[in-house]
């Protein structure tokens, strides 16, 4: 099938749906993996699965700080993660275009 | 090669019709933009009605006065209403649309720091103004310019230039209500902010459009 050509890391709607909430984010920002879970509304555990697939993938990053005795992971969009949202997003037009 | 599938595609049989993938990545991408903006278009309006209303107001009621003498008793609470609704629902509309979000678009506390010292400023030139005499220090605009130009200094330094747009278009109205007498420059504040305020809720909407 043609829609094999599109990144089967992206392509899974709870991934496209955490990278493209990231890529909302402007360049050099992050964010708190509590954010980031609201926004979406999935379980920690959940998103924690599809968080590392994605930075298996080279396509996220992740940092732990701590706030105080607090622990805060927070997460951002790569430049590899953007340029695969893009041609994602390219390959999928592409795709429509000729439905 | 032995092909594992992977487990985290799970759910309809592992498919995902590319239509729905579409519209999915389009909903997404707008729901984020709109969560994620400090400024939505909806407060800029709402404030840019309320700056029109209070500034052209208190203009209606001091244009007849001569000599003028500025905002009545019955004007001042509503400017002072005014100022601290518009300040709250900013700062928590903002706080909301920031909360987890760190990095780049943060304002250091230095630049907050150097942008409430420029209201000071702006007061304390007012008040040293009017009380030399000069009649500027009675003029509504006057005290936009220096907040207006140090904002807009903090963005330039910083490469937002939409924002320093914004703040370089409210210096602009700080100069322009020079021209206009005492009374005139509520109007020309009223007018003018509200402009620049529609202004920029035009700027986001194009973006999140974009």
């Amino acid at each position: 099938m043609a829609d094999d050509t599109l990144n089967p890391v992206i392509h899974v709607p709870t991934r496209l749906k955490i990278v493209a909430t990231l890529a909302a984010l402007p360049d050099g920002d992050a964010l708190s993996f509590t954010r980031l879970q609201d926004m979406i509304g999935l379980t920690p555990g959940n998103l924690i699965i599809h968080l590392r697939r994605l930075e298996e993938a080279g396509y996220i990053s992740s940092e732990k700080t701590k706030n105080g005795t607090t622990p805060k992971t927070t997460v951002a969009l790569t430049k590899s993660g953007r340029e695969a949202l893009d041609a994602y997003t390219q390959a999928l037009r592409d795709l429509l275009g000729g439905l | 090669m032995n092909h594992t599938p992977d487990p985290t595609t799970a759910g309809n049989g592992g498919y995902f019709d590319p239509r729905e993938a579409a519209a999915l990545l389009d909903q997404t991408t707008q729901q984020a933009r709109r969560q994620l903006q400090p400024s939505p278009p909806w407060l800029l309006v709402i404030r840019a009605v309320m700056v029109l209303a209070a500034c052209g107001g208190i203009w209606l009621s001091v244009r007849g006065q001569h000599p003028y003498r500025g905002p009545t008793t019955a004007d001042i609470p509503i400017l002072v209403a005014f100022i601290v609704i518009n300040f709250a629902a900013t700062v928590a509309v903002r706080k909301r649309a920031t909360a987890g979000v760190l990095g780049r678009s943060q304002l250091r506390p230095a630049e907050i720091a150097v942008a409430a010292l420029a209201w000071v400023a702006a007061a304390v030139l007012l008040a040293a103004l009017a009380a030399s005499g000069v009649s500027y220090g009675h003029y509504a605009t006057t005290v936009l310019i220096i907040p207006g130009l140090a904002w807009a200094a903090i963005t330039a330094a910083r490469a937002w230039w939409r924002s320093c747009a914004v703040g370089l278009a409210v210096a602009i109205v700080g100069v322009v209500g020079l021209f206009a007498g005492p009374a005139g420059s509520w109007a020309v504040a009223g007018i003018g902010l509200c402009l620049v305020l529609l202004g920029y809720a035009a700027a986001v909407t194009r973006q999140q459009r974009a």
